[in-house]
Order: C-alpha cells, then sequence, then structure tokens
C-alpha cells in the first residue's frame, strides 16, 4: 500500500458513498434534509472566499441570495426564461451588488465591515418588501412568490423527486470546493491570505489587496446567487423573509466560523455538524420545548469559539492526520 | 405647520430612550472594540428585570431602578468575565477579535431562547403602572409623559456616564485602556477588569433603557431584536464611545421615523434609516462625535 | 500536549455524533404499524410571533380529540383512536413545507391540518396536493389558498374576500341603522400577506360603495413605537378605521390610539390579533366600542356553545375564539369524515370530505347551520359575525351585533364611538 493510495482512499470512499446515498435513502424527507446540509456547505464555501481568505466578515450574504432567488423566479414567472438562464442573470446581477457594496466597505475596519453589510442586506429586504412591483417586475413584496409545478424537466428546473435535486447540488458544492482549492494555490489566493492577514505588508510588496478583494467579492457573490436560483427551485415558495433574512446570513458565517473559515473543508464540516442539530432538534423539541435548538446552536457557537477559535476543521484534520499517519506507519514498516 | 413640529417633539423624546439603550452599547462597543450583538438582548433582559420587579414590589417603574440596576450591572460583569474574557486572553495580539461577535451572538440566542422557553412567548405589559397612558397637553400639542421622563432619564444618564469616564479615576483608567491595551497595563491598570467594568456598565444602562421602556412597552422574548440593529445604527452615527453622540443619534432616529411617518408608509422609514446609516458608514465612520480611528 | 489529545478525542467523538445522526437517515422506519390507529398531522407556530395563537389552536385541536376518541374514536374503524402529532412551522414558510414533508413520509399521516399563517399554508397545501394527502384548513383565511386548484385542500373558515365583503356589509347597514353617513375610510394594516390581502380588497369594494379612502398604510407588525401612525390617523381623521392587526400591534394602537385621543366614528377589526384573547386584557377599556369581526363569538345562540367555551376556559384559562373554534371544529368535520369514509385510504378520505354535509354534533356550535365544501374546497356556508367589545356591566366583553339576527338580544350597539 503505498502512500499515494493511502492519501487517496478515503476522499475517493467519501465520494462514492456520497454518489450512492440516495439509492440507500429512500425517504424524501431525509433526502431533503441532506439536500439542505449541501445547500449550506455550498453556501457556506463561497462565503468563505471573501470571509475565510479575505479576513472579513461579511455578514449579509442573504441579499445575494435573494438576488438569484428573485432574478429567476422572476424572469421564468413572467417571460418564461428557463431557470438556468435566470441562475446565470442573477449571479451577474449579485455579483455587480456585491462589488458596490465592496468598493466602499473594503477600507473599513471589521465590525464596522459587519455592520455595513448587515445595513445593505436589511436595507434591501425591507425595499423588496415594501415594493409589489420593480418597474415591470412583479416581486409581489411580502406576499412573495409561488412557483406553479410547471411541467417537469431539466430545462425547466424543476423535478417531481428529490433525488435530482441532490445530485444537483452535490455537483454545485463539488464544483464551488473545486474552485476553492484552485483559488487557494493562485496567486488571488495568497494575495487575499496576505491582505487579510498583513495588509501592509503585502501593500508594500505591491500586492494590490483592495482588488483581491474585490474578485473574492465577486465570485463568492456569483455562486451565493446559484444557490438562492437552486432554492427557489427547490422549495416553489420565496419571500423576502425568507430568502433574505439576517438569519440566512448569520448562519451561513457561523457554519463557516465554527468548521473553520480559510480552509477548504472547514465550511463543509460545519455544516456537516451544524445543521442535523439544527432540523433534529426542531423536529424532536419543536413541539414541547421551542427555540431549544437556538439554545444549543448559541452553546455550541460560544464553546467552540472559546477553545478552538480556529474552528473544528484544526483539530479534525490533525486528527485525521495522525490517524493515516499511522496507517502508513505500518504500511511501510511491512 | 404645527404638525411638524408636534412630530418632531415626539420623535426626539422616542429618540432618546432609542439613544438611551445605544449608549450602553456605545460603552460596550467603545472600549471593547468589538460588535456586542447580545445588546438587544441584554435590553430584553433588562425589561424582564424591570417588570418582574415593578409587578412584585408594586414599585414605581423608575424606583425599581434600585433594583435593576445593580442587577444589570452584575449581569454584565459576570457576563464579560466568564464567556468573554477568555476569548480576549487568547486573541492578544489580535486589535478586534471577531470571535468575540461569534460569541455575542451565541449568547444572543441562547438569552433569547431562553426567556422564550422560560416566560413564554406572551406579550406582557405593566397595565397599571402610575406612568401609563399619561399624556401631557402643551400648546395642542399631545406629548407623552412616559417618553418625557425617558427622555429625562437619557440625558441624567448620559451625564453621569460622562461624568464617570471623564472625571473618575476608575472610569479614565477604562478610556486608558480602550485606547491602547499594553500601554495601560503597563501602567498598572488591569485591563480585564476595565474590561469586565465596562460591559457591567453598559449592561447596568442598557437595563436604565429597559425600565424607560416598561412603562410603555410590551415585553416579550424577542423585543430585544428589534433594537439590536437600531442601537448599532446609533452608535454609528453618534460617533463610538460618545455618550452625547448616541443620544443624538437616537433622536435623529426618532425624528425620522416620527416626521418620516407622516409622508410615507412606516415600512419606508426603515429603509431610510438603513440609508443614513450606510452613507454615514461611508462618508463619516466615526460619526458625529467620534474619534477618529486610524484604518 | 495531554490537553489537546482529549481535544481531538472529543472532536472525533462529535463528529461521530453528527455522522451517527445522519446514519439514522439511512434506516427508514417504518411507521409503527399499529393497525387502526389515525394520525393526525398539524403544523402550527408554536414558537415565533404567532406563538400565542399557535398555542390556542393546539389546545382547542386537543380538547375536540380528546372529546371524540372517549366517545369511542371513530366507530366505522373499529373504535379507531385518533393521536395528533404537531409540528412547528415558526411562522415560516420553508419550515411548514418541511415538516409537511415530513409528517407525511416519516410519521405516514393520514390528514394534514395546518397552517394559521396563511404564507405557510400556501405553499404547505402544494406539498400535500403533490402526495394525495388530504389536507384541512381550519383558519388561515387568504382567498388564493382554495384557489389553486387543489383537489386535497379543504378550508373551514371563510376566506378573506368575504371578510371584507361582510365588513362593508356592515358599514352600509350601520348608517342605514343610525341613519348617519360615513364617507372616509382609513385602511390601517400589517404588512403581511394576510394584511395586503384584506388592504387590496378593502380598496376595490371602497371604490364601489362611493367611499373616499383618506389613509392607505402597511406598518410592519413588530414596530416599536405606533405614535407616528397613530398621529397620522389621527390627522386623516377618518370616518372609519379599518385594522388588520396581530396581537401586539393590535394592543398597542389600541392604547396609543387612547393615548392620543383619537377617536374615529367607527374602528373595525378584522380578527386575528384583535380577536386573541390577550388584546381584551391588555388593552382593556381603550378597546370599547371597537368593532371586530370573527368566525365565532362565545355569545352565540348556538346550543353547546356555552358548555364548550366553559369547558375551554376552565382547562386553559381563556374563552375560545374565532380561530380556536375552527380548529375544534376542523376536528369533527374530519371524525365525521372518517366515519364515511371507512377507510384510511386517502382517495376514501378525500371522496368523503368532499361530500361532507355536517349540520349536528359539537361543530355546530359556529354561528352558521351546516358545514359543506364547494367544488374548490372552500366552506361554502362559513359566515361571519360582528361584535362590539364594550361593558355592560360584567366587565369587558364581546358583544355580537351583525347581521341582526345573531345580535345579542337586549344590546344596541354604540355608534358612533362618543
Amino acid at each position: 500500500m503505498g502512500r499515494n493510495t493511502i492519501r487517496i482512499v478515503p476522499p475517493v470512499l467519501a465520494g462514492v458513498i456520497v454518489l450512492a446515498l440516495p439509492l440507500a435513502v429512500r425517504n424524501p424527507t431525509y433526502l431533503h434534509i441532506l439536500v439542505l446540509l449541501y445547500l449550506y456547505a455550498y453556501l457556506t464555501t463561497s462565503w468563505n472566499l471573501v470571509g475565510g481568505f479575505a479576513g472579513v466578515l461579511p455578514l449579509g450574504h442573504a441579499a445575494f441570495v435573494g438576488i438569484g432567488a428573485y432574478t429567476s423566479t422572476v424572469l421564468s414567472l413572467q417571460y418564461g426564461i428557463s431557470p438556468w438562464i435566470g441562475m446565470i442573470i442573477g449571479g451577474i446581477l449579485a455579483t455587480i451588488a456585491g462589488v458596490i457594496i465592496g468598493l466602499p466597505t473594503f477600507k473599513m475596519r471589521g465590525a464596522y465591515f459587519a455592520l455595513a453589510t448587515i445595513a445593505f442586506a436589511e436595507g434591501l429586504r425591507v425595499v423588496v418588501e415594501n415594493i409589489d412591483n420593480l418597474g415591470p417586475f412583479r416581486l409581489n413584496g411580502p406576499r412573495g412568490l409561488q412557483i406553479p409545478p410547471l411541467k417537469t424537466g431539466l430545462l425547466n428546473f424543476m423535478f417531481a423527486t428529490k433525488e435530482p435535486y441532490y445530485y444537483i447540488i452535490l455537483f454545485m458544492l463539488a464544483g464551488v470546493l473545486l474552485l476553492t482549492y484552485v483559488i487557494s494555490r493562485s496567486k488571488l489566493g495568497h494575495y487575499l491570505v496576505a491582505g487579510g492577514e498583513e495588509p501592509e505588508a503585502a501593500m508594500a510588496l505591491g500586492v494590490n489587496v483592495a482588488r483581491a478583494k474585490l474578485t473574492a467579492m465577486a465570485i463568492s457573490s456569483f455562486l451565493t446567487a446559484f444557490a438562492g436560483t437552486f432554492w427557489a427551485q427547490f422549495t416553489l415558495y420565496i419571500h423576502p423573509k425568507s430568502v433574505m433574512s439576517l438569519d440566512i446570513s448569520f448562519e451561513i458565517a457561523f457554519i463557516a466560523l465554527i468548521g473553520g473559515r480559510g480552509s477548504i473543508a472547514g465550511p463543509v464540516l460545519g455544516a456537516l455538524l451544524l445543521r442535523p442539530v439544527s432540523d433534529f432538534s426542531r423536529i424532536y423539541f419543536g413541539d414541547k420545548l421551542p427555540g431549544l435548538h437556538l439554545i444549543i446552536f448559541g452553546v455550541v457557537l460560544i464553546l467552540v469559539m472559546l477553545y478552538q477559535p480556529r474552528g473544528l476543521q484544526e483539530p479534525l484534520t490533525r486528527a485525521y492526520r495522525s490517524i493515516t499517519k499511522k496507517f502508513l506507519g505500518h504500511a511501510e514498516a511491512a | 405647520m404645527r404638525f411638524i413640529l408636534e412630530d418632531t417633539i415626539n420623535g426626539i423624546l422616542m429618540g432618546s430612550i432609542y439613544g438611551l439603550a445605544a449608549m450602553g452599547l456605545t460603552v460596550i462597543f467603545g472600549v471593547l472594540k468589538v460588535i456586542n450583538f447580545a445588546h438587544g438582548s441584554l435590553l430584553m433582559v433588562g425589561m424582564y428585570v424591570a417588570y418582574w420587579a415593578v409587578i412584585l414590589t408594586g414599585l414605581h417603574p423608575y424606583l425599581s431602578l434600585v433594583i435593576v440596576v445593580p442587577v444589570m450591572f452584575l449581569f454584565g460583569y459576570f457576563l464579560q468575565d466568564i464567556i468573554i474574557k477568555p476569548i480576549f486572553k487568547a486573541e492578544k495580539d489580535v486589535r478586534e477579535p471577531i470571535t468575540v461577535i461569534i460569541v455575542t451572538t451565541g449568547v444572543w440566542y441562547i438569552l433569547d431562547n431562553l426567556s422564550l422557553l422560560v416566560f413564554g412567548p406572551q406579550y406582557r405589559n405593566i397595565q397599571d403602572n402610575p406612568l401609563r397612558g399619561k399624556m401631557l397637553e402643551v400648546g395642542g400639542m399631545l406629548l407623552s409623559v412616559p417618553k418625557l421622563w425617558g427622555f429625562f432619564a437619557a440625558l441624567l444618564t448620559a451625564g453621569a456616564i460622562y461624568w464617570f469616564f471623564q472625571m473618575t479615576r476608575t472610569g479614565r483608567a477604562i478610556r486608558a485602556t480602550s485606547l491602547d491595551r499594553e500601554a495601560a497595563s503597563l501602567q498598572g491598570i488591569n485591563q480585564y477588569k476595565m474590561y469586565n467594568l465596562a460591559v457591567g456598565i453598559g449592561t447596568a444602562v442598557a437595563g436604565i433603557a429597559g425600565v424607560s421602556l416598561v412603562p410603555f412597552y410590551n415585553i416579550f422574548p424577542s423585543v430585544g431584536v428589534l433594537f439590536d440593529i437600531k442601537c448599532f445604527i446609533i452608535v454609528v452615527l453618534g460617533g463610538l464611545g460618545s455618550m452625547g453622540g448616541a443620544l443624538l443619534g437616537g433622536m435623529i432616529i426618532g425624528v425620522i421615523e416620527h416626521v418620516g411617518a407622516q409622508f410615507m408608509a412606516a415600512t419606508w422609514t426603515e429603509a431610510i434609516v438603513y440609508g443614513i446609516f450606510l452613507v454615514f458608514l461611508f462618508l463619516k465612520p466615526s460619526g458625529l462625535f467620534g474619534v477618529k480611528y486610524e484604518w | 500536549m495531554r490537553g489537546k489529545n482529549i481535544w481531538w478525542k472529543a472532536y472525533v467523538c462529535v463528529l461521530a455524533f453528527a455522522f451517527v445522526c445522519s446514519m439514522a437517515f439511512l434506516t427508514d422506519r417504518p411507521a409503527l404499524a399499529q393497525p387502526k390507529e389515525v394520525k393526525v398531522g398539524n403544523i402550527l407556530p408554536l414558537s415565533g410571533p404567532s406563538a400565542s395563537v399557535g398555542q390556542q389552536n393546539r389546545q382547542a385541536q386537543d380538547m375536540a380529540i380528546e372529546e371524540i376518541n372517549a366517545a369511542g374514536g371513530i366507530k366505522s374503524l373499529g373504535g379507531a383512536k385518533i393521536t395528533l402529532i404537531y409540528a412547528d412551522s415558526e411562522s415560516k414558510p420553508d419550515k411548514g413545507v418541511a415538516e409537511a414533508e415530513r409528517l407525511i413520509n416519516t410519521e405516514k399521516v393520514h390528514v394534514l391540518t395546518g397552517c394559521w399563517n396563511s404564507a405557510v399554508t400556501y405553499p404547505t397545501t402544494a406539498v400535500s396536493e403533490r402526495y394525495g394527502i388530504p389536507f384541512i384548513v381550519p383558519v388561515s383565511v387568504a382567498d388564493k389558498i382554495t384557489e389553486q386548484g387543489f383537489k386535497t385542500v379543504f378550508r373551514i373558515a371563510a376566506k378573506d374576500g368575504w371578510w371584507v365583503r361582510d365588513q362593508f356589509a356592515f358599514i352600509s347597514d350601520l348608517q342605514k341603522e343610525f341613519n348617519k353617513k360615513l364617507s372616509t375610510l382609513a385602511f390601517v394594516y400589517e404588512n403581511g400577506d394576510w394584511g395586503k390581502g384584506m388592504a387590496s380588497g378593502w380598496k376595490t369594494l371602497a371604490e364601489k360603495g362611493g367611499y373616499k379612502v383618506v389613509m392607505d398604510e402597511p406598518y410592519p407588525s413588530t414596530q416599536t413605537d405606533m405614535s407616528p401612525l397613530v398621529q397620522k390617523i389621527k390627522r386623516a381623521n377618518p370616518d372609519v378605521l379599518l385594522l388588520v392587526s396581530n396581537a401586539a400591534d393590535a394592543i398597542l394602537i389600541t392604547n396609543t390610539m387612547a393615548d392620543y385621543k383619537v377617536k374615529p366614528k367607527a374602528i373595525i377589526g378584522s380578527g386575528g390579533g384583535h380577536a386573541d384573547p390577550s388584546f381584551l386584557t391588555a388593552a382593556g377599556k381603550n378597546a370599547k366600542y371597537l368593532f371586530d369581526i370573527v368566525e365565532w363569538e362565545t355569545d352565540v345562540n348556538k346550543p353547546g356553545a356555552k358548555e364548550i367555551n366553559a369547558k375551554f376556559k376552565s382547562k386553559y384559562g381563556y374563552n375560545l375564539a374565532g380561530e380556536s373554534v375552527d380548529a375544534y371544529v376542523a376536528m369533527y368535520v374530519m371524525a365525521d369524515t372518517l366515519e364515511r369514509a371507512k377507510s384510511l385510504d386517502p382517495k376514501a378520505i378525500l371522496d368523503a370530505l368532499a361530500k361532507t354535509k355536517l349540520t349536528k354534533g359539537p361543530a355546530m356550535i359556529v354561528g352558521y347551520d351546516a358545514i359543506e365544501f364547494d367544488a374548490t374546497g372552500q366552506n361554502k356556508y362559513a359566515a361571519l359575525v360582528m361584535v362590539q367589545i364594550n361593558d355592560i356591566g360584567k366587565g369587558m366583553e364581546r358583544i355580537s351585533v351583525w347581521p341582526k339576527g345573531a345580535r345579542r338580544a337586549g344590546y344596541k350597539p354604540v355608534f358612533p364611538i362618543p
């Protein structure tokens, strides 16, 4: 057993399990929970590009989710445009919004940056909640938009069962993870990390920190909008509080923080740990002890930040490495 | 337009109470340099403490300050000491520990939902308190008496806090710590104790704000959420660490809400408030009275 | 070094725990095969801003099912007992949808009910339609819920188009009875699905009736301070103020209006927050003379109404309200349906539901005389009653005033507000 084999086996195994999971999990509710888990992993990984690598704390990403969701929904409901195209357009709009937000805010200190992103996201939500029509586009304010179950099919991004959604989001997640890996190894990635940790030193070396951050923001918002479209097509109903609320922005950020921002596996790990907690406590305790899952969430947040501020991925990767080292040790001795 | 005068005055009154709520935050934010997302929850706790104090003892709401202020001070002090201090210690070199933001959010979630579990979701208010529904008629304008009380409470508190920070030794020590942690500890100041005190004071002020709200407001577990963002906006508007700034910022928001509501639906005034907030963030982040920090 | 060892062991345990939880998904537990038990899924806001009404709905349903089970359950199914399974929607549509999926697929419920918030009910019914599971809507009023062309949705409450219609009919009857003209209207409503739906109905009827609308204002239901809104109402000086509010804002608006001495000739609420028992307790005297439109009131002249209300009050501490009555009645409609369906097959239940013609039994404490569903699943006879809040010697209470036939004997409504 060579070293390379050992290195590859676990990820490949994980990949196979994940691809085959829907064959074993037949219950639509559980598939639904898994889809949402991947969706949040996707969201946090996209967030990670700005929040992790660039070292700032954006707390308004739900705005991009909302832009994506509303764009593709309005276009498909009113003009019959395929949600896939709507997804791309939504992504472009989100990117524009992201750059507009980023330009003035990246100059600010951490806390102020976070507040500014919150203000943008909330301001946008309030505006969308208040207007029924934006020019020719029907947004329907707080009543939201319902997507009627049309003909199913890939073109319409509409499926009767959960499995297609599962694979689509899995594919998106894999894509964004790959992208993160590529960026982390690229010049952009290094500029971001340098700019995040020691901005003055980086600038002294000629790194255009501001441009790097804006690029990261653009990519992040573009990808986040895709999740909005997916959400709209998956739940078939969107309204400002469900796709643009502060809760979503916070949940994304905190999953990444607990898992470990700035790393590739961190956000996924965070989603894996926290989403089941949230779903399970609602299912089991929802009627007897309302709000319990939020208390658990809060406690977990505090504990993790107290003892492992870099996120849980740090000790977990160490554990993983020491386990694989043990195997390698055996292999080489044998 | 006599109405505009009436609205402006009412806006100033309500706004001063917003300012009072924000004052606690500006103390904490200004000294510790971190966003305390739990501030709304602290306000909520203050309101419940005031509520129970009045209900159980039958005291006049403002007399209940005698109970509320020390309770809240201790609550804040130990909150900082037990939960937040360890993070400060761990991130000694980082100028603005981001993890504290996350921890305070955890505190927020826990406090709000714990009070939901313990107190139940129902809206409470103190029906027969001596201030309820009293209005003062001045020249054809109706002014709300409980809000007037709140206005004076806000002014007094602002003055008291200002005096404390400027004139007393402890106050100056806290300010020194906020400006430069290392230098202050070189002077023999225990920085962690200073932080504890600051949070204690900030929480006590939130308690005072709670007391001024309780005579006319509804009390329920998620009441803090409404104030949380508003307080941050006010703190930025007024300038970090400035009591007067918090008061003025609060009044500005109050006036926008009251006067604005006459010209457009209340739902839009919310958007305007966010807009003004963003403008300030971009153009004058130090706010009206804040000290300019180097970015 | 030792400390660190403990930590990573702890994390491995935590991750393993999460993993195990996820693996629990793999074991698709079939619902306990207990023959002859009817499982009913109920999605309600048990936490969040509507938690208190969610709880009231739940209590009413619990009481009904207790009675039904005690009386022998569903006899045509061999005395099968009904089990209620509750799920918290947190007033969020996506949670409602997720819970509907779970109740149908994991708990294998035979019938669904819910969800109080129209915004949650609307998409959730789409879920039950997809699976063909009968969905009884006790309370949510949004017109569109029964206008989606679904075959599985049946609603007990009147749709909001009818509420609006009845409010305006009341306004015109009021003018006739007291020989006073009302010409200006103000619309103040919560900025959500319900409020906006009602308001657009009002606008249409105001035009038809030739009224002048002096104010049309949505407000955020969670607003901290109502005084700017109340000032605006005062200055608009309407003859009639129409309100759509949830409990907390209803209380705040009423109290603030009293503070600022705002007195239109008539104030008409739309149920919901105004009908919540906590409103009367918290607003007290300030709510005097307010009109409210509801599905039901405690003084309705129907046999059994007083007894059932007294039982509910002694159990839970407050009166039944229109919505909790709808929930109670929904349970009896369901029991009656199951008796006629003689089976737990969804198609049989749907068929029996569509043919419902309920005219007797505890369900008939409603103000109207029969429950029957039209082709869209709407209860066609659902009628509303207008009450006035007043103190006629026994403390603040809600007194039925309209339609004339439902008016409490010996009471003349007070109009305009003195």
